[in-house]
């Protein structure tokens, strides 16, 4: 007989513990465990039976497994929070004592703590960081934008609108933007970097002020952690782009704003630094062979890419990556520590964007008028190679001014004016321009070609603006077309109405019409329906008229064919189905259904709204 | 010691001290008040107590200025000292007091409260020096809390037990106008033993201003007075060391260790390794290094958030028309809860981009994505791609399995009540069917013409034809009776077998033990067909037989009666014409019996469970649990390796004999319960009845090999019979030699299938 097993030692009442225990556990105050869960990434577990975990009990509790909460305790951060805490009590104390000159130097002690080892403990590898900082990329941008008050610092905000400059001009750099979907919630990016889809959205630029029901608190412990998550993951980036991070700031050009283009891009090569050479010599002897396998991989892509590059008007002084890949491997002892930094490079190299469609806009130049939002257009023209100005009212760095001649198209969302005291140079650079509404950029950049302009030359009604991200096969596709017998049906049901009007006795004196109607219905090919077609001639019928029957008879043919079956094998192969597979399978059925019934749903509202616009067009 | 001593001495001294006040002191007032309560005598008592801990610093030779009101406090201690000490003083004392005997006159009345004569002194005149506490307290309720006198017009009684009448109170207007004209007005408090304002005492407002100040409420104390020396000051220093230890070097040597510590201090600030007031590192920027150069640690990274959902066409600024949301949507949309709406924004349309307004949940959603981030349980889910219609078994189809019944050929029905069961006979020619009202018919499969009819009191509970060829004829089960019943027009040769056996010419041998089953039989050349040949009486009390159950060689049947004990099971020979309880007793009320076919194993099948006993050995072989709440129905594989079991909770459960005790299948495909199920004796195929009305015809192929599972599938739901009162198809019976089904239902049909 084996030992007996006391309740409670073993199984989910040991591996789960509840939100109090742990918070017990860790001697912290409940704020400090959410803290302390957002940065470490912790979130409570669902266990299978909710009362073997709670000792029986099944009060609404959050469980989280006894291990995260183990891991926890010997948290560095959880140590600077309780320091923190036993710091603001000396704090408070010597300010209530009025010790000004001890609560200084307190203060100026204060413990800080920091997340690097967080970020290196959540995401083991850069790919997995890069995978995950969607959420990052929409907070920091949401930050920028905000007002800064008595919650959030304008250090803070400062900060986000730097992190999220120096996100555009990377993925300006590398032209890595793949998609753009200009939504009612505001624009949606997506890009590929290290082959990952990385998709963030971007409130349009209006002051947000943050509502009440919503707490900051929370928002800005993982802002805190974004902050740091996204400076290590730009600082690698840039590195191993060849540029150097941070990229430096033009407090001049920023005043004015400027925007994106106050950050300039450098090149690491420019700086050396002198204590790291002496560690890199040694190193460098290792790395001799990976350093060769780099230029093989680089003769590799500049193969296939080609010198199709077309360089950005701002970023002129950057080279080519692959260039400065090159003079690494001429100069060793020169280059930078952070370039040495191995496997990376090489994995970087390889998986860098290669140009596709990417350079879409690169023979055109753009000019942005004053309604149009600059940040968002520069971004989205210059990550597709293209050059843009924009008036002085839309801020200070337009590289060339409206009079330009190289500008190709206006990108204007206003309606069309008559303005009777035009220069003749005016309205020659009118005729020369195509003044096209924004949507046309996104749409040609979703739909990776150059579009026709003339559907969104200014003042035309646009064509709709759909989604690039819509994904199931079975849904809805509004690009479509009806099929031509849907929207023709309806003609035909009245003709058929029409047609029951006539006396029956038509219908016996054309018996062989009849015959050859049946046939056309169930004619396969094109063939049967000629011979069906010539069988009703013969019998007298006037050709339209044949046709039209024909058309009708068809779909009746094909409504008979579409009913199921009222008592299917399959319905009864259903009573052999496990509990488990019924389920499944009912599930299954229901998320079928719904789709469905969606996806007619549209189809039934599109039908209708043709059909309206026909019945306008006629009248 | 030195505190006795101290002590004796003080009272010496005051002794000294309080000759010339006692003088003063002997007031006759004072002295009466003294006397006039006790409760005043106590309280100077408790204040002599602390006077006595107060006197202590009298012994100084310099406080012997003494201040009145301590002395007034303490004369009762004085007093005794007196009598203590000196008898002298004792008698200067009593002298004094006679001397001092100005009391006025008493006079005695009779008291109106207790009827008793009492003294009574005149008022005395509260002239100086008196306690404020005896002045003016005209009532005397004592410390009660004051609102028990709230609703009565008095406040309380005085020393004479008179009402003290509440005084009068203005308005709250009157109040505000008294504070207007009297400029005191403020200083007064509220004295709740008299319920009005009194003024407060020049001393009274000093303590409060001295509680405000935060200072010592006494105003006499003195917080910075002389230090008294008791032990030190001159004359009093001590000579001898307490300790002949010698004076430790380190008393007056500077500490090696300190210094060492203090000089690394000092070497550290000096080469540069603490800097005091370090300016804080605020460049932000270089904080940031190659975290990812070193190799990753080979734990798996943690999985991550699921990502949200991306977009639709619906979200779009300038979405397709079909895309808005009709009137009716959007009054929907607004009118279901935030949280179950099936998508959180209205899809919208925008003629330009210039007028697309800022999206007002823009924080909301991302702080909603905040707290499924960290608040929000995962559970990693897979998801499956694959298509429903794959689940859906492979089976072969029906059209390959024919024969199997399709169609109604012929309806037999019974006018008068629900037909409950049928029977066919061995030979697949003859049904007979017996209905609720009692009676019993007898037709012909093909014609379904009824040729005989039987009619019996009661209920038929069972008919069951005898499965013997060589003899004809059925056992028909009423209350308490089991008749056997001779069809008409029988070859004489079978006739006679038949009558042979019933209605044997020469009993055989009764047995030893008697048994409570009648067996009576008409005698062979006064039975008709019209009467039953032989009837078998069940002991009373034993109810309707349900269940007839024939062993496959046509000797033994099996019944079970509704009610009594031993589970109402008989088994009863033909040959021995005798009848026998296989079980003493059972546990769980039976519902059916079964014969195996081909073994000598018997089935029970009581509320939840199955049993299967041997009959040679009279030993319980296995117990089958179908898991069903009420077995409705059972029936054996003719190859006896295979037993289907139905429920009144619409399960269907396959066993496999050699296999386990759970069923090899459950199945469930009735809408409600299952009430009947019979395995074709020859072809595969089963079929099962239920109170939805329906048959269900099953191929079920069993191999003879134990590796190969047997193969069910389902071929033809059978359609017609009518739901009467929630009872639909009460029996089926298979035709023992064609793919013909019998089905007796609730309607008072009984229906034939045909393929």
């Amino acid at each position: 007989m084996g030992r007996l097993r006391q309740k409670g030692k073993a199984g989910a009442a040991k591996a789960y513990v509840t939100r109090s225990a742990a918070v017990k556990k860790l001697q912290c105050s409940l704020a400090d465990f959410r803290r302390l869960c957002i940065l470490k990434g912790i979130f409570p577990r669902e266990p299978r039976h909710r009362k073997r975990a709670n000792k029986g009990s099944s009060a609404p509790t959050s469980f989280y497994y006894a291990k995260d909460i183990a891991y926890l305790a010997h948290e560095p951060v959880l140590k600077k929070l309780r320091e923190h805490k036993a710091f603001a009590k000396k704090l408070s104390r010597a300010l209530g004592r009025g010790e000004w000159s001890s609560a200084k130097s307190l203060e100026e002690n204060r413990p800080v703590y920091t997340l690097d080892h967080i970020i290196k403990e959540r995401y083991p590898t850069f790919v997995d960081a890069v995978r995950d900082i969607d959420d990052a990329l929409c907070i920091i941008f949401l930050f920028a934008s905000l007002p800064s008050s008595a919650k959030v610092s304008p250090s803070l905000v400062e900060n986000c609108a730097r992190l999220a400059a120096e996100w555009q001009l990377f993925v300006m750099h590398t032209n890595s933007l793949q998609k753009v979907f200009l939504s009612i919630k505001g624009i949606y990016y997506q890009a590929e970097v290290f082959d990952q889809t990385v998709t963030w959205l971007i409130p349009y630029q209006f002051t947000q002020s943050i509502p009440t029901d919503v707490d900051v608190r929370v928002m800005l412990t993982f802002l805190e952690l974004y902050q740091t998550l996204l400076g290590f993951v730009f600082f690698k980036l840039y590195t191993d782009a060849g540029l150097v991070y941070p990229p430096p700031l033009d407090a001049k050009k920023d005043e004015t704003g400027a925007g994106v283009g106050a950050f300039s891009l450098q090149e690491a090569k420019r700086i050396d630094s002198a204590p790291a050479r002496k560690v890199k010599e040694v190193e460098i002897d290792g790395k001799r062979v990976s350093s060769k396998d780099v230029r093989q991989t680089i003769k590799s892509i500049s193969a296939t890419t080609g010198d199709g590059d077309v360089e950005m008007p701002d970023t002129e002084d950057v080279t080519p990556n692959d260039a400065a890949e090159e003079d690494f491997v001429q100069q060793p002892s020169t280059s930078n520590p952070q370039e040495t930094s191995s496997l990376h490079t090489l994995k970087t190299l390889a998986s860098l964007p290669q140009s596709g469609s990417s350079k879409l806009f690169a023979p055109y130049t753009f000019w942005l008028s004053r309604e149009t939002s600059r940040p968002v257009f520069e971004f989205i023209v210059r990550s597709f190679g293209g050059r843009i100005g924009w008036p002085s009212t839309s801020g200070s760095g337009s590289p060339f001014d409206e009079t330009d001649e190289s500008i190709t198209h206006v990108i204007i969302d206003r309606p069309v004016v008559e303005k009777p005291d035009e220069t003749e140079e005016e309205r020659e650079r009118k005729r020369r321009r195509k003044h096209i509404q924004p949507q046309w950029v996104v749409d040609c950049i979703n739909a990776g070609r150059i579009l026709l302009e003339e559907n969104y030359t200014q003042g035309k009604t646009l064509p709709p603006h759909l989604s690039p991200f819509e994904g199931r096969d079975d849904a809805y596709d509004p690009t479509l077309g009806l099929i031509a017998e849907d929207i023709g049906m309806d003609e035909d049901e009245e003709s058929e109405v029409e047609d029951a009007i006539e006396p029956e006795e038509t219908d016996e004196e054309e018996r062989p019409e009849v015959a050859a109607l049946k046939a056309a219905a169930t004619a396969e090919d094109a063939t049967a329906l000629r011979a069906a077609e010539l069988e009703a001639e013969a019998a007298g019928v006037d050709f339209g008229t044949f046709e039209k029957k024909a058309k009708s008879a068809r779909k009746k043919v094909k409504a008979a064919e579409a009913q199921p079956l009222p008592e299917g094998e399959e319905d009864m192969n259903k009573m052999m189905m496990s509990n488990k597979q019924r389920k499944l399978y009912a599930r299954m059925k229901y998320g079928e259904k719904k789709r469905t019934e969606e996806r007619e749903d549209l189809q039934e509202k599109r039908k209708k709204i043709e059909k309206e616009k026909k019945r306008q067009a006629k009248s | 010691m030195a505190a006795t001593e101290a002590g004796r001495s003080s009272r010496k001294r005051k002794t000294a001290v309080e000759e010339p006040l006692n003088t003063e002191n002997t007031f006759p007032q004072n002295v009466g008040l003294e006397m006039e309560s006790d409760a005043e005598g106590e309280d100077e008592g408790v204040a002599s107590d602390d006077g006595e801990v107060d006197e202590f610093p009298e012994i100084d030779t310099r406080s012997d200025t003494e201040d009145e009101d301590y002395e007034s406090n303490s004369e009762d201690e004085e007093e005794e000292d007196k009598e203590e000490d000196e008898e002298d003083q004792e008698e200067t004392e009593s002298e004094e007091d006679d001397d001092l005997h100005i009391f006025p006159k008493a006079k005695t009345v009779v008291s109106d409260i207790t009827g008793q004569p009492k003294r009574v002194y005149p008022p005395i005149e509260p002239d100086y020096d008196s306690d404020s506490s005896t002045e003016d307290a005209p009532n005397r309720v004592g410390d009660i809390p004051m609102h028990w006198y709230d609703d009565l017009p008095h406040v309380g009684y005085d020393m004479n037990g008179r009402k003290v009448l509440r005084p009068a109170r203005g308005d709250e207007l009157d109040k505000f106008l008294e504070t207007i004209d009297d400029p005191n007005s403020w200083t007064a408090a509220f004295d709740k033993k008299a319920q009005m304002d009194k003024p407060l005492s020049p001393e009274e407002l000093d303590l409060i201003r001295r509680l405000q100040e935060n200072e010592n409420p006494d105003e006499q104390y003195d917080p910075y007075e002389p230090m008294v020396e008791w032990f030190t000051g001159k004359g009093k220093e001590e000579v001898m060391p307490l300790s002949s230890a010698p004076e430790p070097k380190r008393r007056w040597v500077p500490s090696k260790w300190e210094k060492q510590k203090v000089m690394k201090i000092v070497r550290a600030i000096r080469q540069g390794r603490i800097v005091p007031n370090k300016p804080r590192t605020t460049d932000d920027q270089s904080r940031f290094y190659p975290i990812w150069n070193e190799e990753p640690s080979n734990q798996p990274a943690p999985l991550p958030a699921p990502k949200p959902r991306l977009p639709t066409h619906a979200e779009s600024y300038n979405p397709p028309a079909e895309y808005l949301p009709t009137e009716e949507e959007r009054k929907a949309w607004e009118e279901t809860e935030k949280e179950d709406r099936d998508r959180d924004f209205l899809p919208q349309k925008y003629s330009a981009l210039r007028l697309v307004p800022a999206y007002d949940q823009f924080i909301q959603e991302r702080f909603s994505r905040q707290l499924d981030l960290y608040l929000a349980p995962r559970i990693q889910r897979t998801k499956l791609r694959i298509d429903p219609n794959s689940l859906i078994p492979k089976l072969p189809s029906p059209n390959s399995l024919k024969p199997f019944p399709v169609y109604r050929s012929l309806t037999v029905s019974h006018e008068k009540g629900r037909a409950r069961c049928i029977s066919v006979s061995p030979d697949g020619i003859w049904v007979a069917s017996g209905d609720e009202s009692g009676s019993v018919s007898l037709w012909e499969t093909i014609v379904g013409k009824v040729v005989k009819k039987w009619k019996f009191k009661g209920k038929i509970g069972a008919v069951e034809w005898c499965p013997r060829t060589d003899v004809c004829f059925l056992v028909v089960t009423i209350e308490e009776q089991l008749h056997f019943l001779i069809p008409p027009n029988l070859p004489v040769a079978i006739l006679k077998a038949t009558q042979a056996l019933l209605a044997p010419a020469n009993m055989p041998p009764p047995p030893a033990v008697p048994s409570p089953v009648k067996w009576v039989s008409t005698s062979a050349a006064a039975s008709t067909s019209d009467s039953p040949i032989l009837t078998v009486s069940l002991p009373s009390g034993s109810g309707l037989p349900k269940q007839l159950a024939w062993h496959k060689r046509g000797d033994y049947l099996a019944t079970v009666a509704s009610g009594e004990g031993q589970g109402g099971v008989w088994i009863h020979q033909l040959s021995r014409r005798h009848s026998q309880a296989p079980f003493k007793k059972i546990k769980g009320s039976v519902q059916l019996v079964l014969f195996h076919p081909t073994k000598p194993h018997f089935f029970v099948a009581t509320q939840r469970y199955v049993r299967m006993y041997n009959l040679a050995e009279q030993k319980l072989l296995k117990t089958l649990m179908p898991g069903i709440k009420w077995i409705s129905s059972m029936d054996v594989h003719p190859l006896g390796d295979h037993l289907i079991v139905g429920g009144y909770d619409r399960k269907l459960c396959w066993f496999d004999l050699e296999l386990s005790d759970k069923p090899y299948k459950i199945l469930r495909y009735h809408s409600r319960a299952i009430r009947s199920l019979h395995f074709h004796p020859t072809y595969p195929l089963f079929a099962s009845s239920s109170d939805d009305g329906s048959i269900q015809i099953f191929h079920a192929r069993v191999y003879n090999d134990l590796m190969t599972d047997p193969l069910i599938v389902p071929l033809k739901i059978l359609r017609g019979h009518q739901i009467r009162e929630g009872l639909g198809v009460l029996q089926v019976k298979w035709c023992p030699r064609q793919p013909w089904l019998v089905s007796a239902g609730a309607d008072g049909d009984v229906g034939v299938w045909c393929s």
